[in-house]
């Protein structure tokens, strides 16, 4: 690193994250204005586990956008992992802990399914995703008429030492949620930013065959990074199931939209070969906040949360398109000459 | 005849027939004229949604925002039908608004160069809380008899109107892609975009079409629809998206673009149409109709892409053969 620490700042300072930084900041203030509640730390933290579970998914579906692909099964597997936990538990009879386990293994395993699809069959990753969307709800469901209890009721009553997982607060105040988000978070940024694994993702992500030729098996990259966000998928049912005390097969089905929106507006190219999990992480609290903000503060009924984030995703998506625009980078070019140097 | 053979219609057409003798084997009492009929009957909804995909599909772009698109054009379709408004001017707003998303998508897709799924997906989710926002979460119901019935009036015997005009409808617009100019447009922009410019072709114009379409039969599905249930609620047409695709892919349309035909489509969409009657006769519930589905859809997508690998593979050897002389690969190649 030979630039200074000046260079550094100023870098930082015009960097997408600081736009991020900034909204986040901007949403507090509004939200604040309009109802001082909202600023109340109880209230806030607690918020959180609301949307954790959406921006620990999105940390990872940025790695299967920066290889070109997307992910919208992980929703689906939610619900898998937390059906499955519920029904091994309560009438296979396994130790909680033992049951986790198998729905992580599960959700690896339908990761594997369709990175396989993908990167192996080379059907497109949005099609396969699709697929799994459908089956892997389809399995949650079937997996939740083995249990004994109807399935939309769901099925509560775990032991304690897994309810604490969700309950715990730190400093009396700090959800355990966020405590496993942001360790997530560090996870993913040195396993993208600071290894080899990392980077192979991103070359793939920019061109798979020079990537190929400099002897990466870019194939395994690409079906890796499905397994990663599964994994998150089931992580984030398993800290949901523990939240909310129950088990339900149709936990997560909303989530597309929103995980897809946090990655795009995290600065992931759709195309891939760009992206960082910063901006996601920064990104998908911005969208959190905004869920958890306006049904409290400019009475949004939550139905309709869904215009303000789809509205975020085209604009995000629209701007980032113009700006590449032929037309508007002529335009910006024709201004740079004509400024005098 | 070869063509005939050939065709990738047939295929879906063939995967039907054997679902359905499938199903008749299992449980004998499926296999009457009334079933049958019933199952094409009940898949107009499908039909139209998938032809209108297959305009998407067929310039190698998506739509995932039809489901909304159905939805909200059912629910201002309904509300004005339930007060009282004149028919024409009903159906008429109805597909304003579908052709109104359509363009707003084909915009975002064609000329911003927006990924397709994204910003579909995006005006899906504004599309859905806009059904919200326009019935407050409420069911419109008490729609007129009259138009209730409209979808259930027969024609001969079991056979009803709606399904007849259907299957008119896509048998036009069939010869319209195939034995027009500006038809072919649609897969010629699919197959290859670039050289579709350069012979001339609008590109940006097609695409923007292609939506157009596709908006103007989400929405008249969206009437038909409500004509069908009777009544619509805030999560209607969830998933019509994705078994629209679904219907697509069964139909033999790549998703890559430029292959396929609205026959196959509507083929397709019986099929998708048909799973959740066939599981009731295989006594299996409506609890598998999602892991049917996904099944397959991934079955097919990925037997798909490997016999496409195999087709690619397979030119690329007979234009080496051809272009060193040995015969050994038939003659002239097929560049």
């Amino acid at each position: 690193m030979n630039r200074t620490f000046s260079q550094k700042i100023k870098c930082f300072v015009t960097s997408w994250e600081m736009v991020l930084l900034c909204l986040l900041v901007a949403e507090c203030v509004i939200f604040g204005a309009a109802n001082p509640k909202f600023l109340k730390p109880a209230l806030l933290f607690n918020s959180m586990n609301d949307f954790m579970s959406i921006c620990i998914i999105s940390l990872f579906v940025t790695f299967v956008m920066i290889t070109g692909g997307i992910d919208i099964q992980a929703g689906s597997i939610v619900g898998l992992t937390s059906i499955i936990i519920g029904v091994t538990w309560q009438d296979y009879g396994c130790n909680i802990w033992v049951s986790v386990l198998i729905a992580v293994a599960a959700a690896a395993l339908c990761g594997a399914l369709s990175g396989f699809f993908i990167a192996y069959c080379g059907v497109q990753a949005m099609v396969v995703t699709l697929g799994g969307q459908f089956l892997y709800a389809g399995v949650a469901l079937l997996v939740s008429n083995l249990a004994s209890t109807a399935s939309y009721q769901g099925i509560s009553g775990f032991p304690e030492d897994f309810r604490v997982l969700a309950k715990t607060k730190f400093f009396g105040i700090v959800p355990s949620q966020l405590v496993v988000f942001l360790i997530l978070v560090v996870i993913a940024y040195i396993l993208l930013h600071r290894t080899k694994y990392g980077r192979k993702i991103f070359l793939v992500g920019v061109n798979p065959e020079a990537a190929s030729y400099s002897g990466i098996n870019y194939k395994r990259v690409i079906m890796s990074t499905y397994v990663l966000s599964a994994i998150s998928a089931s992580i984030a049912g398993i800290v949901l199931t523990s939240y909310l005390g129950s088990a339900k097969s149709d936990l997560g089905s909303n989530f597309t939209l929103n995980i897809i929106t946090a990655v795009v507006l995290g600065g992931t190219l759709s195309t891939g070969g760009k992206g960082n999990v910063i901006g996601t992480a920064l990104a998908s609290m911005v969208i959190g906040l905004l869920r958890f903000g306006l049904p409290l503060c400019f009475k949004i009924g939550t139905q309709y949360l869904d215009i303000p984030v789809g509205i975020l995703l085209l604009a995000v998506v629209l701007g980032r398109a113009a700006a590449g625009h032929p037309r508007i980078v002529n335009l910006k070019a024709r201004l740079k000459r004509s400024k005098p140097a | 005849m070869k063509k005939i053979l050939k065709a990738r219609e047939l295929s879906s057409f063939l995967f039907l027939v054997v679902l359905f003798l499938i199903v008749g084997i299992l449980n004998p009492s499926f296999l009457t004229a009334g079933n049958i009929i019933a199952c094409f009957n009940d898949s107009v909804v499908y039909i139209i949604v998938s032809v209108g995909m297959a305009f998407a599909i067929f310039i190698g772009e998506i739509d995932v925002s039809v489901g909304a698109n159905l939805g909200f054009t059912a629910t201002v379709v309904g509300c004005m039908l339930r007060d009282g408004q004149n028919w024409a001017v009903a159906f008429l707003t109805g597909i304003l608004i579908g052709a109104a998303i359509g363009l707003f998508n084909g915009w975002g897709v064609a000329v911003m160069n927006v990924p397709s799924l994204i910003f579909t997906l995006g005006t899906n989710g504004v599309m859905r809380g806009m059904m919200y926002v326009y019935t407050g979460g409420a069911w419109v119901e008490n729609l007129p008899a009259e138009f209730k019935q409209l979808y259930t009036m027969p024609l001969a015997g079991s056979i009803t109107v709606s399904f007849t005009v259907t299957a008119v409808i896509v048998v036009v617009v069939h010869l319209l892609l195939k034995h027009t100019k500006r038809g072919r447009y649609f897969i010629a922009v699919g197959d290859n975009p670039a050289g579709a410019t350069l012979v001339g072709i609008p590109a940006v114009r097609t695409k923007v079409v292609a939506y157009v379409v596709c908006g103007i039969f989400a929405a008249v599905s969206g009437i038909v629809f409500s004509s069908r249930v009777g009544f619509v609620t805030a999560t209607s047409g969830n998933g019509y998206e994705m078994k629209a695709v679904a219907a697509c892919v069964l139909g033999g349309i790549s998703l890559s673009g430029g292959v396929g035909s609205v026959i196959g489509a509507s083929i397709g969409a019986v099929i998708m149409a048909s799973i959740s009657r066939l599981l009731v006769f295989m006594e299996l519930g409506s609890t598998y109709d999602n892991t049917i589905t996904g099944v397959m859809l991934l079955a097919i997508v990925v037997v798909d892409a490997l016999m496409q690998r195999r087709t690619a593979e397979m030119n690329r050897r007979q234009r080496l053969a051809a272009r060193t002389g040995s015969a050994d690969f038939g003659k002239g190649g097929n560049a």
